[in-house]
């Protein structure tokens, strides 16, 4: 018999018992369903991750710090000597001390082999920001980096800002007084940055010990620098950006530097940063990020690429999958038991049958095949079944996640691509008739005469 | 020409050994139409298996022209009866929750005939049956006499040398039994097909040609055409 004579009368035989095959595809449908809502949720991650990590973040740069704690890395066990550039950071709940990076570190970090540039990770310590007659409202100020996408709705914007011009996310716009985005490019608004306690400043209210409550809290006042910027644009609220940055105000990388200095002046924390990070030219091949890296280690700091994160993230994302996976397939396993069965009770109903198409001179592999392609039949169905249900889901539930985990408009979390779906049904028709094997055998072992015997 | 030679069939081993075909000789001329009578036991089955190749005897061998059926393997073995060889049986032995058109079908996608001349094969072997108008319908709509009628259409529709019929009236009334008999033989003399048929039914023995009496194993009786052949004596079976 040809192939798709084969083919046909197996899908025929199908067909005669509906309620059978389709109990039985259900069993494997369970499992595709499963595992195709899997490997969407795994391609939406991973798409997710790698949106947000590309959209914020250069791959040519590398995080360098002076000590591998910062990445969770080291032994904590141990108590550690005290060094004046030690901070602590907290870290999962967790309070770690990391040795932090000077000038000098970046003097050496800089001097390594294709560094074309590094920016310090500064955190402003920012009490403030207002203008005249408005309230005062909290803010977090970054240094701009070259790599984060941004939408500007009103100004223009260059990532050299200029010196005192600030980048404004559009949350501050009405609440600054302004009327609309338009009317705040331009404007001035102050940032009130804190001064450290200093040497000086003890020295200072030493000698005025003695004031009234009043006094006192304008010498607070006092404490804090107030710095005036100009707004160059004003800033859409970003589609993909890390949770928890949406208000971000950015200034140039040395207005950053300065605002830190005015906050850590005379203080050990002057001039020293968790991180910095270096941008290494040519850093988009990976073989000169890693030859970098390698540099900067034998330096005795240690560094991190943006690749190193995104597969931090994504193998967390795959361990999660591979347990969804791994019932999946648990329950595709327990399936075949049941197309095992199937496919016995087929070969006995149909002893008959068998018996005639070897009279009349099948040979016995076609009779093999036609009962294993009965099987791939089954799990086929089970497989289309099972992957439309997911899909269907899917495509229904999509935008109520996107919704509910506020991944921005245009993001899916479920992204089904039609090779993957392909690919596993194929692979289920596979499983499928391996499943059929031992009973396409006893088919196509059937002796004809006792098959025909009508007694 | 088909020609059994010298054919013994037996079933076990040492004491339990059965003997069901003893030293069997027949010949049976091109395009005749043939009977195996005897009761059930005789080993008429046996012998009809055993001639088409189903089942392989003992010792001796079996010739269908000029070609050993023996000597063949498996492989082509299968495809001999694919293309040559037919069966007709008593309980029909139709798909009934197939139509017409694919139980016919059937033999025609065993041997592998193209896909274009199949409906055209189909048509005239229900056309010579009178079932054309049934091409479509569920083989589950059919009485026993239009089933067997199915089963007579997908044996010819091949245009096999050699059909064998196995009781093929057992399952039917006498009426309705005469007609497919008439209709067996009809197809025989316009076909030129050699018939076979297996019966204990001496009525329907007595329109073959050619009668071969079975009892106990052996050949007890040629009548017709081939009385030439020596009868085998009873030799002394175990």
């Amino acid at each position: 018999m040809i192939l798709r004579d084969l083919i046909r009368r197996s899908g025929r035989s199908i067909k005669s018992a509906k309620g059978r095959t389709i109990l039985t595809a259900l069993a494997i449908a369970v499992g595709t369903f499963a595992l195709t809502l899997t490997l969407a949720a795994s391609n939406g991650a991973t798409k997710y991750v790698n949106k947000i990590i590309s959209e914020n973040f250069d791959p040519a740069e590398l995080i360098v710090t002076n000590d591998e704690a910062i990445f969770g890395q080291g032994d904590n066990s141990k108590p550690r000597e005290y060094d004046s550039s030690i901070t602590t950071i907290t870290q999962a709940g967790a309070n770690r001390q990391i040795k932090r990076i000077s000038d000098d570190d970046i003097k050496q970090i800089k001097s390594v082999t294709n560094v074309e540039r590094v920016r310090e990770n500064i955190t402003i310590a920012l009490r403030y920001i207002t203008r005249p007659d408005q309230k005062r409202f909290l803010g977090n100020v970054q240094a701009i980096s070259p790599s984060l996408k941004m939408d500007v709705i009103a100004g223009s914007m260059s990532r050299d800002l200029a010196s005192k011009t600030i980048l404004l996310p559009e949350g501050y716009v009405s609440v600054l007084g302004f009327k609309d985005a338009e009317d705040a490019v331009g404007k001035t608004i102050t940032l009130a940055i804190s001064k450290p306690v200093t040497a000086q400043s003890i020295q200072q209210s030493a000698r005025i010990v003695g004031q009234t409550p009043e006094e006192l809290s304008k010498l607070s006042e006092d404490s804090n620098a107030l710095e005036d910027f100009t707004v160059a644009a004003v800033l859409k609220k970003p589609e993909s950006s890390q949770p928890g940055t949406e208000l971000y105000m950015f200034v140039s990388q040395d207005d950053a530097r300065r605002l830190n200095d005015i906050t850590t002046e005379g203080t050990t924390n002057f001039r020293k940063y968790n991180f910095v990070y270096a941008r290494i030219n040519d850093g988009e091949n990976a073989k000169t990020l890693a030859t970098a890296q390698e540099d900067i280690k034998k330096l005795g700091y240690t560094s991190q690429s943006v690749k190193e994160t995104q597969q931090f993230l994504t193998s967390i994302i795959g361990v999660l999958q591979g347990i969804v996976a791994g019932f999946g397939a648990i329950a595709i396993i327990a399936s075949v038991f049941g197309i095992v069965n199937t496919m016995y009770i087929s070969v006995l109903q149909r002893t008959r049958e068998i018996g005639l198409m070897k009279a009349l001179g099948m040979r016995k592999r076609d009779i093999g095949r036609l009962f294993r392609f009965e099987a791939a039949w089954i799990g086929f169905l089970g497989g289309v079944l099972g992957s439309l249900l997911a899909v269907g889901l899917g495509t229904v539930l999509n935008p109520w996640i996107t919704t509910k985990l506020d991944l921005g408009a245009g993001t899916n979390l479920l992204i089904f691509k039609p090779t993957e779906i392909v690919i596993l049904v194929v692979i289920l028709m596979v499983v499928s008739i391996l499943a059929g094997w031992l009973p396409s055998r006893k088919a196509a072992k059937l002796d004809p005469i006792e098959a025909l015997r009508t007694e | 020409m088909i020609q059994v030679k010298d054919v013994t069939k037996t079933y076990g081993k040492g004491e339990s050994m059965f003997t069901a075909l003893y030293k069997i000789s027949v010949e049976i001329p091109t395009g005749a139409a043939a009977a195996i009578i005897g009761k059930s036991g005789s080993g008429k089955s046996t012998l009809m298996h055993v001639m088409s190749g189903l089942d392989h005897p003992s010792s001796g061998e079996i010739l269908i022209g000029s070609k050993s059926l023996f000597g063949l393997k498996q492989r082509q073995m299968d495809a001999f009866r694919a293309t040559e060889m037919s069966f007709i049986f008593q309980a029909f032995f139709v798909e009934a929750n197939q139509t017409c058109f694919q139980n016919v079908m059937l033999p025609l996608e065993i041997a592998k005939v193209p896909a274009r001349v199949r409906r055209k094969k189909v048509e005239a072997a229900l056309k010579s049956v009178d079932l054309l108008d049934k091409i479509d319908s569920l083989a589950s709509n059919l009485s026993g006499g239009q089933r067997q009628r199915l089963a007579i259409a997908r044996a010819i529709v091949n245009k096999p040398k050699l059909i064998f019929a196995d009781e093929p009236t057992g399952n039917l009334d006498s009426a309705t039994g005469d007609l497919i008999i008439k209709l067996l033989f009809d197809l025989n003399k316009k076909l030129g097909c050699t018939l076979i048929i297996v019966t204990h039914d001496e009525d329907l023995a007595s329109k073959c040609e050619m009668k071969i009496y079975m009892k106990d194993g052996e050949v007890k009786e040629i009548v017709g055409l081939n009385n030439k052949q020596p009868i085998v004596k009873k030799g002394s079976k175990k």
